[in-house]
C-alpha cells in the first residue's frame, strides 16, 4: 500500500519546489530594479487626500498619480496570456514591464488550479499548439513531480502548480522584465486622441501610473482595454473553483487519468445494471478529479454555478460558498470504503473564472468559422480540438480593438463569439495569443507602427523563429 | 425450347437484372428507389398490407406481377427476378450432381402460406424469405463498419448462392416463397375459371390438411413472436430501432432484411442485429449503434423511414422524423467527465441538435452534471462525441414504455 501523504508533507513538498520562487516573490520582482522610487512629478503633493463625503456622494479627489515606471511594452496581467506576451516582447530586445495582481506568475494555471493543459492536439492527435507554451512544459519536463503525460494524445499533460510558478518566476528572474506582483491595474491611461499610453494600477504603494507605448491588456477580464473605452461583449458563464486532494488514489485511479484513453482502464465504474437511472445525483461514487505530477494528489474541477465575474457581490459569495461546498464534498467523498485518508489539500487561490468580458476588435471569430475550418491570412496559432470543435486558426484581427489605439488584447478576453472564447479561454490557446500579441507589440515599438498596422507576414516569420506552430 | 426462344428470355432477364442493380445501388439520385424493387414482389406486398392493416401505393408494382403471375406461370420468375437469374447462372455453372430436391414437396407455397397466417395476426413469420429483399440486401455492404454487418448483409444471398451451386435451382423451384405465392395464384386463377366454367376440378394444388397446418402454424409462430418481442422489449435495454419503427412486438417480423434502412443511412449508425439484442426471431433486422467517430441520426436526415418496403419502418416527414422517439439520452455520473470533476468537458451540451442537453449545476450536491430534458428523441449526437472510452458517460437508452 502506497505511503499516506499527509497535508504537512505536501506542504513542504510544494515549499521545496517553490523555494526559489519564494524567495524572489518580493515586490518588486525584477532584475532591473531602478525604478523603484516613484518619479515626484512638479507640484505632486505628498500627503494624498482622501475620498470625502459630501452629503450621500463619496468624492474622490482630482489628483496627481505618480508615475511608477516608463516602460516600451507594458503587460498588464501575469497569467498564460501576460507571460507569454512578456517573454516573447522581451526576447525582441524591447523594454517589457509585466503586472500581476497577485504574488505569483501563472494566473490560473498556477493559482487557479487548473492544471490540464488542453486542448492541444487536433483531431488526428497531432499537437498543433508549440511556441512559448512548449518551452514552458519542455522546462517542465525536466523537473521532478513537474509534469505527466506529456506526449500522450488524446491524453493531456497535467502540470503541478508549484512547478509551474517556479518555472515563470525562474524565467522571470532571468529575463530582464521589470515586474511588478501584488500589483492590480485599475485603469487605463489615455491621451487626449483617446490612445492608451499606460496603466494605472493600485498596490500597497498606492495608486501609481506606468507610462508605455503598447500595451497588452492579458489582464482576463478585459479591464484595461474597457477602461480605455474600447467595446466589448459582456458575458456571464460558470464560475467555479477547483481544489487538490489528496490520498485519493489509493483507490483504484492508478491507471488513473486516461478516461479518455482508449489503451487505458476506465476510471469510474458504469452504475449497476448498465442503465443509469434518470436524474441520478452525483456522489462521485469515489473517483473524483484527475491524476496531478504529486503522488497521490488529485486536481478536482467545478463548474460552480453562472455568476457575474465582474461584479464583486457574486465574486465573494462564490469564495465562501464553493469553500464551504468543497469542504463538504471531500467529507461526502471519505464516506465511501478506501477513501477515509481523503484530504482536501488546498482551494484555488483564485476563483475559476471562464470568461466575462469579450472584445470587439478589428475581427470577431465566430463559431460557424471554426466550425468550418476557416482559414486566415493573418493566422498567428491555433487552438486544438476541444468537445466537438476541431482545430482552429486564431487570427491577428482578435487581440486588436476595433477602435482604440495603442492596446492589444490576449487570452481569454479576445474578440470571439461566446461558443469560441469558450475554448481560446483555455491555457494553452493563452498561451498562443499572448506570444502573438508580444510579438506584435514589439514589432509596433521597433517599426513604430499602430498594433493595427502590425506588417503581418513579420509576426508570421517571428512567430515561426520563436517556434510557434502557424499550421 | 430452341436456341432462338432462350435468347431474348436471357436478354430480359439481364435487362431486369441490371435495372434492379440501378434501383437498389442505388445509382439514381432518388433516395428511395431500393423500396420500390422489393415492391414488385406480390407476396411481401400482400404480406405487409396483412400485417401493417395499411397499403401504400406501391403496391400497385405488386398487383400488376400478381395479375400477369396468375395466368402465365413463373412468368417473373422466368423473367423479372434477379435472383433467380443470378441463380440460374450460378446453378449452370455449378456441380448439379444431385436433384434428391426433387422429391421435396412444394415447400415455399407454405412458406407463403404461413407467412400470410402470420400477417393476419401482424406477424408475417417468414417474409424475410422474399428472394427480392435477400438480393438488395448485400448492397448494403458499403454502410457497414464492422465484418459482422458485412456477413450478415450478404449472408442471405451468399447461402442461395452457395446452395444453388452445389444442388442447383432448389430453391427456385422449391423453397422461394415468391414462386410458391405465384402458384397457388395460377391455380386460384385457375380453379376460379374451371369453377365458372362449371367444370369440376381435376387438381388437387394444396392439400387442406397441409393448408390447415400451415395457417394454424403460421399464426401460432406469429403470436409466439410477438409476445417474445414485447416481453423481450421490458426486459432489453439497448435495442434501438431506426426512427418509424413500429411496435417491438411486431417489428422483426414486419422487417424483410432488405438492409434498404442500411444502405440509406448517410451515419452508418443502423447495422442489422446479429440476435444478440433481440434473439433468433430478431436475427438481421436493423438496430441503431452510436459509435464514437461516426456520426448521429442527423436532423437533415429521414431517408431510412422512406425506404422501408414494407412498413416495418413508418415514412416519417423529416419534421415528424425529427420528433419521433428513437431512445432516450441517460448520463452516468459514475463515468462523466464532469461529473466527477476530471475535466472541462460540455460536448455533449454543444452536440445537442435539439437542446436537449445541459450541464447542469446542482446547489445541494454542490457540482455540476448534465442533465436531459424532455426534448432528448435518442439521435446519439451526444454519445458520438462523449470523449470517456471504452464506455460513453451518456448513452442513448431505449425508453421503455410506461
Amino acid at each position: 500500500m502506497p505511503k499516506d501523504l499527509t497535508r504537512r508533507e505536501l506542504m513542504s513538498r510544494s515549499l521545496a519546489a517553490g523555494g526559489l520562487f519564494a524567495a524572489g516573490s518580493l515586490m518588486p520582482v525584477s532584475s532591473t530594479l531602478a525604478q523603484q522610487t516613484p518619479e515626484r512629478l512638479p507640484g505632486q503633493t505628498e500627503h494624498k487626500v482622501p475620498a470625502s463625503l459630501e452629503g450621500d456622494r463619496v468624492v474622490q479627489p482630482r489628483r496627481d498619480v505618480p508615475v511608477l515606471h516608463k516602460t516600451s511594452v507594458l503587460v498588464v496581467g501575469g497569467g498564460p496570456a501576460g507571460t507569454s506576451a512578456a517573454f516573447s516582447a522581451k526576447r525582441m530586445g524591447v523594454d517589457v514591464t509585466l503586472v500581476e495582481r497577485y504574488g505569483y506568475l501563472g494566473g490560473l494555471a498556477t493559482g487557479g488550479l487548473v492544471l490540464g493543459i488542453f486542448p492541444l492536439y487536433d483531431r488526428s492527435n497531432k499537437q498543433v499548439i508549440y511556441g512559448i507554451g512548449e518551452e514552458f512544459m519542455k522546462k517542465l519536463d525536466v523537473m521532478k513531480y513537474g509534469i505527466i503525460d506529456r506526449n500522450k494524445a488524446p491524453t493531456y499533460p497535467t502540470i503541478d502548480a508549484e512547478a509551474f510558478k517556479f518555472v515563470l518566476a525562474d524565467m522571470v528572474l532571468d529575463s530582464g522584465i521589470t515586474t511588478y506582483l501584488d500589483c492590480w491595474g485599475v485603469d487605463a491611461i489615455v491621451d487626449s486622441k483617446g490612445a492608451v499610453r499606460g496603466a494605472v494600477f493600485e498596490s500597497k504603494s498606492g495608486r501609481q501610473a506606468i507610462l508605455a507605448d503598447i500595451v497588452i491588456d492579458c489582464s482576463g477580464d478585459g479591464d484595461i482595454y474597457a477602461a480605455a473605452g474600447a467595446a466589448f461583449e459582456k458575458v456571464t458563464t460558470n464560475i467555479g473553483l477547483i481544489s487538490r486532494i489528496g490520498n485519493i488514489d489509493e483507490v483504484d485511479m492508478a491507471p488513473g487519468r486516461g478516461s479518455e484513453d482508449p489503451g487505458k482502464a476506465m476510471v469510474g465504474k458504469p452504475s449497476d445494471g448498465g442503465r443509469p437511472s434518470k436524474g441520478r445525483v452525483n456522489d462521485f461514487n469515489g473517483h473524483a478529479g484527475n491524476s496531478t505530477p504529486a503522488p497521490h494528489v488529485n486536481w478536482l474541477n467545478m463548474r460552480g454555478p453562472v455568476g457575474d465575474a465582474l461584479n464583486v457581490a457574486d465574486l465573494t459569495e462564490l469564495e465562501l460558498k464553493h469553500r464551504r461546498g468543497t469542504w463538504s464534498n471531500v467529507e461526502k467523498l471519505r464516506e465511501k470504503p478506501g477513501n477515509e485518508q481523503v484530504y482536501l489539500a488546498e482551494t484555488a487561490p483564485q476563483l475559476g473564472v471562464r470568461l466575462s468580458r469579450l472584445l470587439d476588435g478589428c475581427k470577431k471569430l465566430t463559431n460557424q468559422e471554426i466550425r468550418n475550418g476557416a482559414k486566415f491570412k493573418d493566422v498567428i496559432g491555433y487552438s486544438g480540438a476541444y468537445a466537438n470543435a476541431p482545430e482552429f486558426q486564431i487570427p491577428y484581427g482578435t487581440l486588436v480593438p476595433a477602435k482604440v489605439e495603442n492596446v492589444l488584447a490576449a487570452g481569454r478576453c479576445i474578440s470571439a463569439e461566446f461558443e469560441v472564447a469558450d475554448i481560446t479561454r483555455l491555457i494553452p490557446v493563452c498561451w498562443v495569443t499572448g506570444q502573438a500579441a508580444g510579438l506584435a507589440a514589439a514589432l509596433c515599438i521597433q517599426d513604430t507602427c499602430k498594433p493595427r498596422n502590425v506588417n503581418v507576414a513579420k509576426l508570421q516569420s517571428l512567430l515561426h523563429q520563436q517556434g510557434a506552430y502557424l499550421g | 425450347m430452341t436456341l432462338l426462344g432462350r435468347v431474348p428470355r436471357r436478354l430480359i432477364q439481364l435487362t431486369c437484372f441490371l435495372g434492379a442493380v440501378v434501383l437498389v445501388w442505388p445509382v439514381l439520385p432518388w433516395a428511395i428507389a431500393p423500396r420500390f424493387f422489393q415492391q414488385f414482389s406480390p407476396f411481401v406486398a400482400l404480406s405487409s398490407s396483412l400485417a401493417a392493416h395499411s397499403i401504400g401505393v406501391g403496391a400497385i408494382l405488386a398487383l400488376v406481377v400478381a395479375i400477369i403471375s396468375s395466368f402465365k406461370k413463373r412468368w417473373f420468375c422466368l423473367y423479372l427476378c434477379p435472383t433467380g437469374f443470378l441463380l440460374e447462372n450460378t446453378s449452370r455453372a455449378g456441380l448439379r450432381k444431385t436433384r434428391w430436391w426433387a422429391k421435396l414437396p412444394p415447400v415455399g407455397r407454405y412458406v407463403a402460406l404461413i407467412t400470410i397466417a402470420g400477417a393476419v395476426f401482424g406477424y408475417p413469420v417468414l417474409m424475410w424469405m422474399d428472394p427480392l429483399c435477400i438480393f438488395s440486401s448485400p448492397f448494403a455492404m458499403n454502410k457497414a463498419t464492422n465484418a459482422m454487418s458485412v456477413i450478415l448483409v450478404s449472408l442471405g444471398l451468399g447461402v442461395l448462392v452457395g446452395a444453388t451451386f452445389i444442388f442447383g435451382m432448389a430453391w427456385c423451384v422449391r423453397i422461394c416463397p415468391l414462386s410458391g405465392f405465384q402458384d397457388m395464384l395460377f391455380a386460384m386463377r385457375k380453379a376460379l375459371w374451371t369453377r365458372l366454367s362449371g367444370n369440376p376440378s381435376t387438381q388437387k394444388f394444396l392439400t387442406a390438411r397441409r393448408a390447415f397446418f400451415a395457417g394454424a402454424g403460421g399464426a401460432l409462430l406469429a403470436l409466439g413472436a410477438r409476445r417474445l418481442g414485447a416481453a423481450r422489449f421490458k426486459r432489453s435495454d439497448t435495442l434501438l430501432r431506426p426512427p418509424g419503427a413500429v411496435p417491438e412486438d411486431r417489428f422483426a417480423g414486419l422487417c424483410i432484411r432488405c438492409n434498404n434502412c442500411v444502405h440509406s443511412c448517410p451515419s452508418k449508425i443502423i447495422r442489422p442485429d446479429t440476435g444478440h439484442e433481440a434473439g433468433l426471431a430478431g436475427f438481421g433486422a436493423p438496430i441503431i449503434r452510436y459509435e464514437k467517430d461516426y456520426k448521429y441520426c442527423l436532423e437533415t436526415c429521414n431517408d431510412c423511414t422512406q425506404v422501408c418496403p414494407t412498413g416495418a419502418l413508418t415514412p416519417l416527414s423529416l419534421e415528424r422524423k425529427n420528433k419521433y422517439i428513437i431512445g432516450v439520452a441517460l448520463v452516468d455520473n459514475n463515468v462523466c467527465l464532469t461529473a466527477l470533476g476530471k475535466k472541462e468537458c460540455d460536448a455533449c451540451e454543444h452536440a445537442c441538435p435539439y437542446d436537449a442537453v445541459h450541464i447542469t449545476w446542482d446547489e445541494d450536491t454542490y457540482n455540476a452534471y448534465p442533465v436531459v430534458n424532455d426534448k432528448c428523441i435518442g439521435c446519439g449526437a451526444c454519445e458520438v462525441v462523449c470523449p470517456t472510452t471504452p464506455i460513453r458517460a451518456i448513452r442513448v437508452w431505449t425508453q421503455k414504455p410506461a
